[in-house]
């Protein structure tokens, strides 16, 4: 299965019992290749691979009965103490992931929070997909791993009434304890005796019950995240922590383009002077990924970044060296001037004529720059070869399975003969999901005979490697009459990361065209304003420059700054109050009614979280001078599996200055059930004040090839001085649980810019809001 | 060889005396809870005590440490029972984790200089320590129950 | 340029010299001894001796990194060229073992070295000459006890004429007046005590006085009124230093004594380890005397009161930046802010330096301020609890030049008429990255 298909598909799959399917695979990792990893410093810091597995030190035991204890799915074992291991294949970057599923596993099978433990895993076949992104994880995993749960307690229940004498209908079990005729018993005692051994066919997994809501006992309540204590005591292991004996540290020293630059000449004269410093090399790069890539190696990093300094490189740089964005905003311009290209996602009936009878037109433009993930963890992979020929590659990633064969064809071996060992990852906000930077670690170590390799990237070359979120520009026009829009076009150029990254997993449009849909995501919006042409365009220009990015919440994050601004435009053309004006036509009507599970109730949820979040923020109330309140509602990223997020922003504007200060934010969000209450706040704070930085902090841009920005003093993401006063309230529909990861970034930044029109009365049509666009605007 | 104490103990780096501290901390020493993020002391990961005082190990050599006592996450408190450390769990403020080890050293030396800090103290004191995930708020609230816990002990 | 057209004034004068001072410029050898031996001096005087060599920054300058303790070496840099100090060990052949008492009473006092020669005036026997006899032999019987080392120090580099000492003899007849200071009956015990100290052993006008292009000290009323030193700016001492709040008795003892003043500063560069090294030696009450000579000389009061304090904190905010000053606010909030914040309503925290009000940032030259961020400042010297790295390695010049430009429009604005706006800053900030290389490529090869 490939990586991002669409959310229905993918949810559809998930309902699949893959589960069960992959039975005959699982096997056990051999521990001979864990022991490579050494703790060289004093024992507590002693650490095995799965860096995630919070000191479980569990291997994933094979489905059945063992000496490890009952696992009835590859999901999650019951040792003979009671403690519920639950497997983890996906990234923890901070949404305590581990936490969430186990949390589902846990409601169902019936056991106390207590004696839960989760375990990251490492790559492997049998774990089917590894992928952590899109906000799916939660969303996709719901049933099946609640599923897995319910499987779990009906087997123990069954061998307890086995034991004690009754009809299984006859028990309850809380807590893993289970009690009926003939009195209770522990699931640890049913394990310790071997009572209980059944395994699950397929249909039954897939056909298991879930418990009512109101029996939920975990799902929704107050609960810890378990990854959180190793965070505050330094024992948390990232990539950048890896260890093993014997390595040599890397130093990347990144070409002048993406793609193409060639090394010409490598003088390290100077560098031999460095205490530790061994070789320069250009790597020799199969994947098309590090062109002209050269590190510099050492025996410590500090020598190696030192080195660096003093190692030149000349290249034939590769093309397109002096792109800059506002070269990739002009060709998406001259794209969008041009009707014949790109992918229709909509071309609704009845448009042409309605232009046509339209009394007036409204057009507008809107732009966004670069951004960098910034990851505050820089990009780091070690990797080696085992006497056995096999890779070890151990670093933090968000999508193993999309780069593992990118890994082998680096390393020059066959399908699984790479193993990549999971670690946390300091920040992944969609840069880890491309693990090219675990290439250069394979490459360099395989010009070292597989000796053992760490690359590290210092904080520039991380910039410059990024994966940005690209310029985008957008089009829109609305056809206005009698009062209401009566039809609307939408065009939109960027580039396309799933085109350069993962291009099979692109999705045909109405005219045949293939479209990305990380490049389009929040377009397809829940308003009723007449026939829709929505146009998707690939700015093949940003494409050949850069890797475009998966940025955090993606398409999302930019297509809603224009779309949201100019559903507003519109409200104040027909002289209408933008939340009634939005009110007015979320009306669940035709194809914005939802659809059962993932978007029940439709365009009305979304009217229920614009409502509560304007009430929230005293909408209409009289502000200060300069002050204004903006609004933007979503339906985050997908329409398949909406996270509904409204956003009331408050800012003030210093006229003299052009200085925008965002002061307090309002949201309102409804993404369904919540599985962990208190991450999923903690993911919409993080998530709204991304949003926030997006807007007014950061932002660079593409200058000869390459971000402006490297590092802290030029790129200037939110700090603590800068919060605003933020409320988040959910409004807990009990329905299928959608993501939080991501939409929660994508209304603020539209609501700033509402916001600013309030305040001062112009339109700011360009991310991020810069004071001197400010200026210019109060000019005109 | 520059010497100077790690967290209790008496530790000699046979790296080059101009060696960012941080590379010492975590390589040499293997003391990997500090972090390095941007290499300029502009984001605070590599954030460590050096005599008592907050200080970005990422620009501190080790010739300017020579003699003097550095503490880091992992000797801060006891098996992380520091009570900033608990304010963390308690606050649940951690989000990818990367930035806290540097957020609690910077929030130790904090309360020494501000035993009750205001959100304007927390806002100016922390501002130099870089949350990409944006964990702000719970730090904050963090740093102000463990400020309340210390002056409750501390009247007790 | 400027350096040459003082040369050629210079030859002239020094040509004229010669024809007229011959004779005067002559010095008579003094006897060559046998090197006492260390049990000859009382431990008392020698103990005495030593905290007198500290307030005179002997070991300061006539040590070197990578070399032993007074067997010279450091490289000052001088208009003329750089001079070496001296080997000051009392080894026979490269150090001071076969002067007399004598011999080193007149090096100290006239400038002359045993064999006759004329010291150039890098070596400030233009204030030693008002040390005591008494302490000056004290000091020898110090100096004489110390481990010699056999090392010379680097062969000066200073150009022609300079580089013929009997000239030298023409500089002391423009530019030395022999009178040791006398004392003011006008003036307490203790501001003679501090005259004493900081005109004789202290030399403290070497550094915060500038210097006539011959290298002499400017006298009368340009004298302690601030100069360029090694890279960093020795502020005023008369009162004009710019900052927002007088160097008050008080604000001058704590300086002086701990290396920080809550409301100017903290000692870095080359007034570090005159703070660290010497004064830290001196008594309580030698401080002090310092303290009232020098608040006396700047018209300051004993101390300010806390509500001056606040209303100068309060006061300090430029209405509008520059488009660099705003880019260096950022970076300063970024960078900077977490340990140069204070409460807004108090006095500031001794140990986060006051940005506000510091002498650095708000005095007329950027110098100090530029080498602090690209220095730090750091142990060995300085307050012993203040630590600050260097920003060397992580600015560009005009990172540095944006932090400075926003310090100095924030807070030294309303003072505009004391303290000019800084010009060139990222020019300056390179500058002084060259001469702190060149610095540093001299210690090395000195240390070899
Ligand atoms: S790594 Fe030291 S401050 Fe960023
Ligand atoms: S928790 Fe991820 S950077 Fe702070």
């Amino acid at each position: 299965m490939s990586g991002f298909g669409r959310i229905a598909a993918y949810y559809r799959n998930r309902f699949a019992p893959d589960v069960a399917k992959s039975v005959p695979d699982c096997n056990l990792i051999p521990l001979s290749r864990r022991s490579f990893i050494i703790g060289t410093g004093a024992a507590g810091l002693l650490f095995g691979f799965g860096g995630v597995g919070l000191g479980t030190g569990v291997a994933e035991a094979a489905i059945g009965t063992s000496r490890d204890g009952y696992t009835p799915t590859l999901w999650y074992s019951i040792a003979a103490d009671g403690a519920v291991t639950v497997n983890i294949k996906y990234a923890e970057m901070g949404q305590h992931i581990g936490t969430a599923l186990a949390r589902m596993v846990a409601d169902e099978l019936e056991v106390s929070w207590d004696m839960v433990r989760i375990h990251a895993v490492d790559t492997d076949a049998k774990w089917g997909l590894m992928s952590t992104g899109g906000s799916y994880s939660v969303f996709g995993e719901f049933k099946p791993l609640s599923q897995a749960g319910a499987a779990g307690r009906i087997a123990m229940i069954d061998a307890a009434a086995q034991l004690l004498g009754g009809e299984a209908s006859a028990y309850t079990v809380r807590n893993g304890r289970i009690s009926g005729p003939g009195g209770s018993i522990t699931y640890a005692e049913l394990v310790s005796q071997g009572a209980v051994n059944r395994v699950f066919s397929p249909d039954e997994i897939a056909g298991m019950p879930l418990k009512p809501i109101n029996e939920r006992r975990l799902i929704g309540s107050p609960g810890r995240a378990l990854d959180i204590p190793a965070k505050v005591d330094g024992t948390a292991k990232y990539g950048i922590d890896a260890r093993t004996e014997g390595m040599v540290y890397a130093r990347p020293i990144i070409p002048p383009t993406r793609y193409g630059s060639v090394v010409e000449t490598i003088n390290d004269t100077a560098a031999k002077s460095i205490l530790g410093y061994q070789q320069t090399i250009a790597l020799d790069d199969p994947t098309g990924f590090v062109e002209g890539w050269v590190v510099v190696l050492a025996d410590t990093y500090p020598a190696a970044m030192k080195a660096a300094r003093l190692v030149e490189v000349s290249w034939s740089t590769g093309r397109n060296s002096t792109v800059s964005d506002k070269d990739i905003l002009d060709f998406g311009r001259k794209q969008i001037d041009d009707s014949s290209g790109g992918s229709l996602l909509r071309d609704d009936d009845g448009l042409a004529d309605a232009f046509a009878k339209a009394s007036e037109n409204l057009q507008a433009e809107y732009t966004t720059s670069t951004v960098i993930q910034f990851t505050l963890e820089p990009l780091n992979a070690t990797a080696w070869r085992d006497d056995d020929g096999h890779w070890e590659v151990l670093t933090g990633n968000q999508w193993q399975s999309l780069i593992l064969p990118h890994l082998e064809s680096a390393a020059g071996v066959e399908s699984g003969q790479v193993t990549m060992r999971t670690y946390y990852l300091g920040g992944g906000y969609g840069r880890r999901l491309f693990g090219d930077y675990a290439i250069p670690a394979i490459l360099a170590s395989k010009a070292l005979g597989g000796r053992p390799v760490k690359l590290l990237a210092e904080r520039a070359e991380d910039s410059r490697f990024s994966t940005p979120r690209s310029p985008s520009v957008q089009r829109f026009k609305a056809a206005l009459q009698k009062g209401d829009v009566v039809g609307m076009e939408h065009h939109a150029s960027a580039g396309w990361p799933t085109e350069v990254m993962s291009p099979g997993d692109l999705i045909e449009g109405l005219n045949k065209v293939k479209f990305d849909p990380f490049a389009i995501h929040g377009a397809e919006h829940w308003y009723s304003l007449g026939p829709q042409k929505l146009r998707a365009l690939s700015n093949t220009l940003a494409n050949e420059t850069v890797v475009p990015g998966w940025l955090r919440s993606v398409a999302a994050g930019w297509v809603n700054w224009g779309l949201e601004s100019f559903v507003d435009e519109l409200a104040r053309k027909l002289g209408r109050d933008p939340l009634e004006f939005r009110l007015e036509r979320l009306k669940a009507e035709g194809r914005n009614k939802g659809e059962d599970p993932v978007s029940t109730g439709g365009a009305l949820r979304q009217a229920a979280v614009l409502r509560r979040a304007a009430e929230m923020s005293g909408y209409g109330n009289t502000l200060p001078p300069d002050t204004g309140i903006g609004i933007a509602c979503t339906h985050g990223q997908e329409r398949d599996a909406p996270t509904w997020c409204a956003c009331v922003a408050q800012v003030h504007v210093d006229r003299a200055t052009g200085k925008v200060t965002c002061q307090r934010l309002d949201m309102a969000i409804d993404a369904g059930s919540l599985i962990h209450p208190d991450g999923a706040l903690a993911q919409a704070q993080g998530g709204a004040l991304w949003g926030l930085s997006m807007a007014l902090h950061e932002g660079t841009e593409i200058v000869n090839a390459q971000v402006r920005d490297l590092n802290l003093d030029a790129y200037s993401p939110l700090r603590m001085a800068d919060l605003p006063e933020l409320n988040v309230e959910f409004i807990d529909s009990g329905t299928v649980p959608t993501g939080l990861g991501e939409p929660p970034v994508t209304a603020p930044a539209p609501a700033i810019g509402n916001a600013i029109f309030n305040a001062i009365g112009v339109r700011i049509r360009h991310l991020p809001i810069r004071p001197e666009d400010v200026l210019a605007a109060l000019k005109e | 060889m520059i010497g100077f104490m790690l967290n209790g103990q008496k530790v000699e780096s046979k790296l080059p005396p101009d060696t960012p501290l941080l590379w010492a901390i975590r390589d040499e020493f293997n003391h990997t809870g500090t972090k390095f993020g941007c290499g300029i002391g502009f984001c605070g990961a590599c954030t460590v005590h050096v005599d008592g005082r907050a200080v970005r190990s990422c620009i501190t050599t080790l010739e300017m440490v020579e003699g003097a006592i550095v503490t880091t996450i992992e000797g801060l408190g006891a098996s992380g029972q520091h009570p900033l450390q608990k304010a963390w769990i308690n606050v649940q403020a951690p989000q990818c984790g990367y930035c806290q080890s540097g957020q609690i050293m910077q929030a130790a030396a904090l309360l020494v200089d501000f035993p009750d800090p205001t959100d304007n103290d927390i806002a100016h004191a922390m501002n130099g320590n870089l949350c990409r995930c944006m964990a702000y708020y719970r730090i904050r609230d963090a740093i102000k129950l463990a400020a309340s816990e210390i002056n409750r002990s501390k009247e007790a | 340029m400027k350096w040459r057209r003082a040369l050629l004034a210079g030859s002239a004068t020094v040509v004229l010299g010669v024809l007229g001072f011959l004779a005067y410029a002559y010095e008579s050898p003094i006897d060559p001894v046998d090197r006492p031996s260390a049990d000859s001096f009382a431990p008392e005087l020698v103990e005495k001796g030593r905290i007198l060599a500290a307030a005179g920054d002997c070991e300061t300058c006539h040590s070197a990194p990578g070399r032993p303790r007074f067997s010279g070496g450091l490289g000052l840099p001088t208009p003329f060229g750089v001079l070496y100090t001296t080997n000051i060990t009392p080894d026979p052949q490269y150090g001071i073992g076969r002067w007399s008492k004598e011999a080193f009473r007149r090096a100290m006092r006239e400038g002359v070295r045993r064999d006759g020669a004329h010291l150039y005036p890098g070596f400030p026997y233009t204030a030693y000459k008002n040390v005591t006899e008494s302490d000056i032999d004290a000091i020898y019987a110090y100096l004489m006890t110390q481990e010699p080392v056999a090392m010379d120090p680097p062969e000066n580099g200073i150009i022609f004429p300079f580089n013929y000492r009997f000239f030298q003899a023409g500089w002391k007849l423009l530019f030395f007046d022999p009178a040791p200071l006398t004392v003011d009956p006008s003036k307490s015990k203790q501001w003679n005590r501090g005259a004493y100290l900081a005109e004789g052993l202290g030399h403290c006008s070497a550094c915060h006085s500038p210097r006539n292009l011959l290298g002499a000290e400017k006298q009368g009323g340009d004298r302690y009124t601030g100069a360029l030193v090694e890279g960093w700016y020795a502020p005023a001492l008369n009162g004009d230093t710019g900052s927002p709040l007088p160097w008050s008795k008080d604000e001058l003892y704590s300086y002086l004594r701990t290396g920080a003043s809550p409301l100017h500063g903290v000692a870095a560069g080359p007034m570090a380890p005159v703070i660290s090294d010497g004064l830290a030696q001196q008594s309580d009450a030698d401080i002090e005397a310092l303290a009232t000579y020098f608040a006396d000389l700047a018209d300051a009061p004993e101390q300010v009161d806390e509500q001056t304090i606040v209303e100068a904190l309060q006061s300090t905010r430029a209405p509008s930046l520059s488009e660099l000053a705003s880019r260096g606010k950022t970076l300063f909030e970024a960078g900077c802010i977490a340990c140069h914040y204070n409460e807004p309503d108090k006095a500031p925290n001794i140990l986060r330096p006051e940005l506000a009000l510091n002498t650095a940032v708000t005095g007329p030259n950027p110098s100090t301020l530029i080498q602090a961020i690209l220095n730090g400042v750091n142990k060995p010297h300085g307050h012993p609890d203040i630590f600050m790295p260097g920003y060397a390695s992580s600015l560009t010049d005009e990172d540095i030049a944006a932090i400075a430009a926003y310090l100095h429009e924030t807070y030294a604005t309303p003072i505009g008429a004391i303290s000019p706006a800084w010009a060139d800053l990222a020019g300056t900030t390179k500058a002084l990255r060259t001469e702190n290389t060149e610095k540093q490529h001299r210690q090395a090869e000195a240390a070899q």
